[in-house]
């Protein structure tokens, strides 16, 4: 004899499809972000920073450049049909997160790119005509619609997914502040990477250590919301296949051990200071993408479990 | 000037509105015989889903997908009596795309290949849809889906119930529906389909089928967020039961509130660094 079904929905079904996208979308929102992070905290240096400060954060530029050429290409490689790419923009609908992703992603990329070249036009990395053309653009201007439009592109990604049923992404409402975190946290760690590996002087890393180490208590803060919020709908995140990626990667080297060493390298000066905020840099760099990483793939097992998928639509 | 430029770029004004047609799936009446499946794949021209067993129950079809658009439910239950006996009953229902009045997979949908027809349902245009997958997390009722990318059926794009959209400009019966042998799919009007949904509700309450409800009415809470469905049900138990949601979400009607807090982690970060750059000595 058959008993009543043990779940309370039509056997173990999953009530939403599972998502089809692959591991070029973590490393777009990883890039983007820090692309985007980057130039803003590369543009506040400038304006408001020492002539040390300005000098060495400005590298920001060369890396929000570099790191957006790749993004462009990871979202086509997504797509179900790649060479319809451009339909992407036949249409201007903010209101789908995918479509404002798209048209920011098209006003930055030009951007950063464009002041990565003023800048190596600045400095003669860059010479010729091109560099005369790269003299030319306004770099205040650039600067601005530049640090607006990254924000847009650092902040949107988290809301994307969210924007979605898959109760891991959707359940809580902090997913966007996040990701916003993750992004200015793995940015502002970019450019302190290469100051202290171009050897920029103690009071620039210590500021550059202060930035981060705010972007990470932000990103604490976020998490903490995020997974109170989510409750048992989080499991997936924090227990079986991911939980190692999530709690190691993401929370452990990501944030937790960024901070510490930041407090450490407070008490230091030279090369030592230098090798600590390195290190830091690449932590909270390589947490970043596992945060990314981990939410992503996790968010496909969720997708498969009915039961939260019953409490997402009870609430 | 704006008729050469359409001209130029091709654009067509959109169908003038017709009546809004839908769905009106009694289950009470569904026989499980499947007849529903087997027209809309052939009318469709779908691929079969392979020979799988699911070893559940009669339903070896198991999902609505890519290329399943109709999706034949059979629950099986089992009661205990007043008398202490064992009563065994089946529920079949065929589910189908609930064409939402607010659709979430439309609203997704960055490229407008999703539209709203002439006729009030939910259609992709597939020489629009570029595979970006969206729409498929989206639906709240795991309808639509992609199709795999090296597959000789449509590859890459977005597939879901069209309502026979090319039968209906024809003015002819979608397939499911012209194949259901006992009535329990009906196709009409959708103003038409409601009171007829309500009169056969009242018929089933007055023979004591007291768990029968209607799933999708304007006046139900599973419209609060995606509206009324153009395809909507009458079951004979919760709705959960037969896998579908209490109260379907619409992603957009909480967009805002999650804009907002990533917004304002990014601008607390940027207050923050320009407050470090500036306090220098």
């Amino acid at each position: 004899m058959t008993a009543e079904p043990a779940t309370p929905g039509y056997y173990r079904y999953p009530v939403i499809r599972r998502p089809v996208w692959t591991w070029e979308v973590p490393a777009y929102f990883w890039l983007g972000g820090m692309a985007g992070g980057a130039f803003l905290t590369a543009s506040l240096g400038q304006r408001l920073g020492s002539p040390d400060d300005r000098r060495y954060t400005a590298d920001g530029f060369y890396l929000a450049g570099a790191a957006i050429l790749p993004c462009a290409p990871l979202l086509i490689a997504d797509l179900g049909r790649p060479e319809r790419f451009h339909h992407m923009l036949r249409v201007f609908k903010p209101l789908s997160p995918m479509n404002l992703g798209a048209w920011t992603l098209t006003a930055f990329a030009p951007l950063a790119v464009g002041r990565a070249a003023t800048q190596a036009a600045h400095t003669g990395l860059l010479r010729g005509p091109l560099a005369a053309l790269a003299r030319l653009l306004p770099t205040s201007v650039v600067e601005l619609t530049g640090t607006l439009s990254g924000m847009v592109l650092a902040g949107y990604t988290g809301v994307l997914l969210a924007a979605t049923n898959v109760p891991l992404w959707a359940k809580s409402k902090l997913l966007g502040g996040v990701f916003m975190a993750s992004a200015m946290s793995s940015g502002s760690a970019a450019v302190a990477l290469v100051a202290a590996r171009r050897g920029a002087p103690d009071a620039t890393l210590h500021r550059l250590a202060r930035i981060e180490s705010a972007a990470s208590l932000g990103e604490v803060a976020m998490l903490t919301g995020y997974l109170g919020q989510s409750g048992r709908t989080a499991h997936p995140l924090t227990r079986g296949r991911f939980a190692m990626p999530f709690w190691v990667g993401a929370v452990g080297a990501g944030m937790l051990l960024p901070l510490l060493l930041h407090r450490f390298a407070g008490r230091h000066r030279g090369g030592t200071l230098r090798s600590l905020s390195g290190a830091a840099a690449v932590c909270s760099l390589a947490g970043s993408l596992a945060l990314r990483w981990s939410i992503f793939e996790a968010g496909k097992v969720s997708s498969e479990d009915q039961a939260a998928s019953f409490e997402l639509s009870s609430d | 000037m704006i008729d050469s430029y359409k001209r130029l770029m091709n654009l067509q004004d959109p169908p003038p509105a017709k009546v809004a047609k839908g769905f009106f799936t009694d289950t009470s009446l569904c026989i499980g015989c499947k007849a529903c499946e087997v027209a809309c794949k052939q009318w469709n021209q779908l691929p079969a889903d392979g020979f799988a067993l699911t070893a559940t129950s009669y339903d070896n079809t198991g999902a609505l997908g890519a290329t399943t658009w109709r999706h034949v439910q059979f629950i099986e239950q089992a009661k205990t009596n007043g008398d202490g006996r064992r009563d065994q009953r089946w529920l079949m229902m065929s589910d189908v795309c609930k064409h939402c009045a607010n659709a979430a997979c439309l609203e997704a949908c960055p490229t407008g290949a999703l539209v709203r027809t002439e006729y009030g349902t939910v259609y992709v245009q597939q020489d629009i849809c570029n595979g970006c997958g969206f729409c498929v997390p989206a639906c709240p009722f795991g309808v639509i889906d992609r199709t795999p990318k090296e597959g000789e059926f449509q590859a890459g794009t977005a597939h879901k119930c069209t309502l026979c959209y090319d039968r209906l400009k024809d003015d002819m019966t979608p397939a499911c529906a012209k194949s259901c042998p006992t009535a329990s799919i009906q196709f009409g009007d959708v103003a038409e389909l409601r009171e007829r949904a309500r009169r056969r509700l009242g018929e089933l309450q007055a023979r004591g089928e007291s768990t029968a409800r209607l799933y999708g009415m304007p006046e139900g809470k599973e419209a609060e967020e995606v509206g009324p469905l153009h395809a909507f049900f009458l079951l004979l138990d919760e709705p959960q039961k037969y896998n579908l949601p209490e109260i379907p979400r619409l992603p957009r009607k909480t967009l805002g509130e999650r804009y907002a807090w990533s917004a304002a982690v990014g601008a607390g970060f940027a207050l923050v660094a320009a407050l470090v750059f500036g306090s220098r000595r």
